[in-house]
């Protein structure tokens, strides 16, 4: 301890900082770039102002529309991608390596990419959306669209998080669990869920936050009914930038919550 | 009434590494596992609990095959190296947890002596603590068999020691097979009845502890066993009652015998050996004498450890009490007579 506090300080400058000091100089500045934008948001209206504008029927309609597609395709994400993050794993081999990485392909996929592959599986001119809308179950331009967009983007996060909070319990554990006469799902119940459930829980929140930032995928899938992020888009492109604050207010106070809650009972994957 | 639990054929191959076809046979007793790291101990348990599956063979509790059995299904207990305690449940939930409806959860924590840590998180417990609910976990379920892995192995001295002589107890009142895997000698002839000493995958002698420290049937198994003295010898002539082996400059009168010219390797266990002053002939007339000098000496606590030369290829090692390495300040360069009674000498044939 002693011998590399002694060799910290020999690496200070000419102005008497150590190198942790200049990194924090360095980085600072990117924190600022992320606090003052934010700062200016808050303060470019006045509070009142955005208040009465936060009952207007188009506001309260797109908050409607994102928390309960969101909330939709964040339990989609969770029920199927909880069996392929425990499965990933517990799996070793090329066909594990391979779903991993087509499990990881939406996170790197440009968004509008995304839409357009979906449109072509589900979209109008689409046999599977031919079918559905006949049935009276348009998969574009409806509710179902914004959660087929939202949970193609947003479920990977549950996939990769989920995963290492698996991984992160010992199987010894299981096979302890096991050995004392109890069945795999009873194990899973008992043991691995409750000991991954931090990790697996960050993961959710992050699918959340994602999905209900979701622009990309939804713009092709489902211009209406519009998500907070589309009514921003909608509203600075035909009102103007003043017009777009609340939704956008809104969106940074979601995005704060979630922040908040990876801090407290789920674990913060990049802490 | 126990179960017999019978390994035959049970065969498993890795990269590396072959482990059997391995034949084993355990009744009501506790069977010491002793082998160095990678030897395949933990192969042997592993296959045996149903965490490994092996690729042949038959694995049979009372006549029930278990291989192909779920971990579950087995009624198989199994102590972990760590003790495996679920973190996030406390000492009871984690015996709770195992016990069987009606089971004795209660009784066995007054019996393993852990009733005060019960509501405590296994991160709060010593080791010796843990391995106590660990043992008290796994016979909640009460199990036809149980299996520990190096259970005392990550405890300090005094309270292994104290853990190891209570398991006596506790495996004595038991009536199941117990396997019980270990690299050290001491605890694997402490707790077994018989001991098996497995190389490379393979069981190299299955015995009780004092055959396998007395009579190891290869090299491997007495230099394990803390045999020291290994010392090439031949064999100048066969006697009525045993031979007479030529090692070095020494003459050894042996109770064992071996076929007369014929090359051997001469086992005498240093705590079998006793030394002597020069001219005070007191000891075993029946015994071998050799004359020889102390050439070092290490204080081991409980013994102390001579190297005397005798003029064999190699010091002789021999164990001395505190008392008498005292009495007879036995310090470097001493000269003495060292006594090798015709019993204590174990041959194994050249190639074992």
């Amino acid at each position: 301890m002693t011998a590399e506090t002694h060799s910290d300080r020999s690496e200070r400058n000419a102005f008497g900082l150590d190198w942790l000091d200049v990194s924090l100089l360095g980085g600072g500045v990117l924190l600022l770039y992320y606090v003052v934008p934010l700062v200016s948001l808050f303060l470019s209206v006045p509070v009142g102002d955005v208040l009465s504008r936060m009952s207007d029927p188009t506001v309260v309609d797109s908050a409607t529309t994102s928390l309960l597609s969101a909330s939709v395709s964040t339990v989609l994400a969770a029920l199927f991608g909880l069996p392929l993050a425990y499965w990933l794993a517990r799996t070793d081999g090329p066909v594990a390596k391979v779903a991993l990485a087509v499990a990881v392909l939406p996170l790197v996929l440009p968004p509008t990419v995304g839409g357009i592959v979906l449109l072509t599986v589900f979209g109008p001119g689409s046999p599977l959306g031919e079918v559905a809308a006949a049935a009276g179950l348009p998969l574009t331009r409806s509710l179902a669209g914004v959660v087929l967009a939202q949970t193609f983007v947003a479920s990977p996060f549950v996939v990769v998080t989920a995963k290492a909070a698996f991984e992160s319990v010992d199987r010894t554990l299981e096979h302890a669990s096991r050995s004392l006469g109890k069945s795999r799902l009873t194990t899973a119940r008992n043991v691995t869920l409750p000991l991954a459930g931090p990790g697996i829980l960050a993961g959710v929140t992050l699918a959340f936050a994602r999905a209900i930032g979701e622009f990309g995928a939804t713009m092709m899938m489902a211009y209406y009914p519009r998500t907070m992020p589309v009514q921003i888009w909608v509203s600075f492109v035909e009102l103007g930038l003043d017009n777009a604050y609340p939704v956008a207010i809104l969106l940074v106070l979601i995005a704060a919550t979630t922040l908040v809650c990876l801090n407290t009972v789920a674990s913060n994957p990049w802490d | 009434m126990g179960l017999t639990l019978e390994l035959s054929r049970v065969h498993k191959a890795y990269d590396q590494f072959d482990f059997g076809p391995l034949d084993l046979r355990v009744d009501d007793e506790v069977l010491a596992v002793l082998g160095p790291s990678g030897s395949g101990k933990t192969t042997l348990l592993s296959a045996i609990a149903g965490i490994t599956a092996p690729d042949a063979g038959s694995i049979r509790l009372g006549g029930r095959e278990l291989v192909g059995l779920p971990l579950e299904d087995r009624r198989v207990g199994m102590v972990f190296q760590e003790g495996a305690l679920f973190p996030h449940m406390t000492a009871r939930e984690n015996i709770e947890y195992a016990a069987t409806e009606g089971g004795r959860a209660g009784e066995l924590a007054t019996l393993l002596e852990v009733d005060d840590v019960l509501d405590r998180t296994p991160s709060t417990l010593s080791g010796g603590e843990r391995q106590r609910v660990a043992l008290a976990r796994t016979l909640a379920t009460e199990p036809d068999v149980l299996l520990l892995d190096e259970p005392l192995s990550s405890l300090d001295a005094p309270i292994r020691t104290r853990l190891r002589d209570e398991l006596h107890g506790l495996f004595d009142s038991l009536d199941i097979p117990v396997l019980y895997v270990t690299h050290d000698q001491r605890t694997a002839t402490a707790l077994g009845d018989r001991i098996a000493i497995v190389r490379d995958g393979d069981l190299e002698q299955v015995g009780t502890p004092s055959a396998v420290l007395t009579r190891p049937n290869s090299r491997f198994v007495a230099a394990f066993t803390g045999n020291e003295n290994l010392l090439e010898g031949t064999v100048a002539e066969e006697t009525p009652d045993g031979a007479r082996v030529r090692v070095g400059d020494c003459d050894f009168r042996t109770a064992a015998s071996a076929p007369a010219a014929s090359t051997v390797t001469v086992c005498l266990h240093p705590s079998r050996i006793a030394v002597e002053p020069p001219n005070d002939a007191t000891g075993d007339r029946a015994a071998n004498a050799v004359s020889g000098t102390v050439c070092r000496w290490l204080n081991e606590g409980s013994a102390y450890r001579l190297d005397v030369d005798v003029g064999t290829a190699q010091p002789l090692a021999v164990n001395v009490r505190p008392t008498t390495f005292e009495r007879l300040s036995l310090e470097t360069g001493a000269e003495v007579r060292v006594l090798v009674p015709r019993e204590s000498i174990h041959l194994i044939p050249d190639g074992a």
